[in-house]
């Protein structure tokens, strides 16, 4: 007969295992480090961990890729905690953009850095230093110059045009990576039993779509769809996009932790439900602030063809 | 909300120092944080056959198999320095190890592309679509 383990808290944790984008440590030409910052996650509106490069520079996220049951060997060490953390490059403009809505309800054009302040997270008016944030601001904003002063006013005809491009950047990736978007993929088991062609440019787009959604508010995501001519699909269980999985694997986000402390007593895991192994994936919770790369793995959505 | 203007420096300098260590990602949570004799007890009863290696932890069969980072990326094991008292202090993590490939092991499967450790690694190259600006930022990034 099987005993029930009592697993021991993590407390002790103090090390992460992370595969960063190499500008990340290219520390030659500056004197000043990166760091891990809080920052309003666009589509989930709590906090969730970012890094803002050396100098401010360039904005990352922070994604962490978690199995169930997994430590690290790190040299002639263990280290209990098993997830792999990854920093990707990502475009500031998606953290500026909530700010910009909020702020263009005002019908103004406003100053940008008296727009994009929050009392919560003060490390946001960073995002304005990133190399790009000024340059781009167009992509989202109606831009206006008096007396060299750069005034803006959020324009949602803009920001369909510049997320409409993001998405098809994405299903070009997809299509190159060969990554399973279709409904042939069997979530148990993650095996690609569709060739790249078997898939329609709808399952291309409603994947990509669900990505993007992971950097947008619920809003926007929606009103993104329609742009896209996607038709808002119905049965609400088996055809949510990916994007909405994430209401399942984002739910119990203890974003304002402290992502030192994601092991604690109150974080000690449940005794394992049988799942499979998609079940798994998307049960992966993000406790640290960190998002989970769920959305990711989650199983495409069926659509429903008519 | 006071935690969420803590921030976490990550001292970069630290990556000349940092040794490259070996790295292996085990199906089964190890109730330890600390060292271990792993190149004794683990690394040296690695098999290595030709596509994949196998080894036995604790009377399991693992099956295991080499994973390299995406380009442009780098494995890094961070690990904090001088933890403070409170949570509204700045923090400070080194970088201890670094890594271009690491090791993931199954129990029992024999590892294949769908693994999805295996499939993390898309991750990078996706992000860039979804989250970057353009070509040339990619461009930059991967040099």
């Amino acid at each position: 007969m099987a005993t029930k383990k009592r697993r021991t808290p993590n407390i002790q944790s103090d090390s992460w295992v992370v595969i960063a984008a190499g500008s990340v440590i290219d520390s030659q030409m500056h004197d000043s480090n990166p760091a891990f910052v809080r920052l309003r996650n666009p589509s989930t509106d709590e906090a969730s961990l970012y890094m803002l490069g050396s100098c401010d520079e360039q904005l990352y996220e922070v994604k962490a890729f978690d199995e169930d049951f997994h430590s690290w060997f790190v040299g002639q060490t263990v280290q209990r905690d098993g997830r792999l953390l990854f920093v990707t490059p990502m475009d500031p403009l998606y953290l500026i953009l909530p700010y910009l809505i909020k702020s263009g309800k005002e019908g103004k054009f406003q100053p940008v850095d008296q727009v994009v302040m929050d009392e919560e997270f003060p490390a946001c008016c960073r995002l304005l230093r990133c190399t790009r944030s000024l340059a781009s601001l167009h992509h989202i904003a109606e831009e206006k110059e008096v007396g060299g002063l750069k005034f803006h006013r959020y324009s949602e005809e803009k920001t369909m045009n510049w997320l409409q491009k993001k998405v098809e950047r994405t299903v070009v990736a997809l299509k190159k990576r060969n990554i399973s978007v279709g409904e042939g993929v069997k979530s148990t088991t993650y095996v690609r039993v569709k060739s790249e062609s078997d898939y329609c440019e709808e399952d291309y787009l409603r994947y990509a779509h669900g990505l993007i959604s992971e950097y947008i508010s619920e809003d926007l995501s929606k009103a993104l769809l329609r742009h896209l001519q996607l038709p808002e699909l119905t049965s609400p269980k088996e055809t949510e996009p990916p994007s909405k999985k994430r209401k399942l694997s984002d739910k119990p986000v203890e974003a304002g932790e402290d992502y030192t402390k994601f092991n604690s007593a109150d974080f000690a895991r449940k005794p394992p439900k049988k799942m499979t192994a998609a079940q798994k994936t998307l049960a992966k919770v993000d406790k640290t602030g960190m998002k989970p790369m769920s959305s990711f793995f989650s199983p495409k959505v069926k659509v429903e063809k008519k | 909300m006071s935690c969420n203007t803590s921030v976490t420096h990550v001292h970069v300098s630290s990556v000349d120092q940092a040794q490259k260590a070996p790295v292996h990602l085990i199906p089964c949570e190890i109730e330890h944080n600390g060292p271990a004799q792993v190149s004794q007890y683990f690394t040296a009863t690695i098999k290595d056959r030709k596509h994949e290696k196998t080894v036995s932890f604790r009377g399991r069969g693992l099956k295991g198999q080499e994973l390299s980072c995406p380009q442009g990326y780098t494995g890094l094991v961070l690990k904090e320095i001088n933890k403070p008292g409170s949570d509204q202090e700045d923090r400070t993590v080194k970088v201890s190890s670094v890594f271009d490939k690491l090791t993931y092991w199954n129990l029992e499967t024999p590892p294949n592309s769908d693994d999805t450790v295996v499939r993390a690694m898309d991750w990078p190259d996706l992000a860039e679509a979804v989250s970057t600006f353009n070509k040339i930022n990619l461009k930059f990034m991967v040099q």
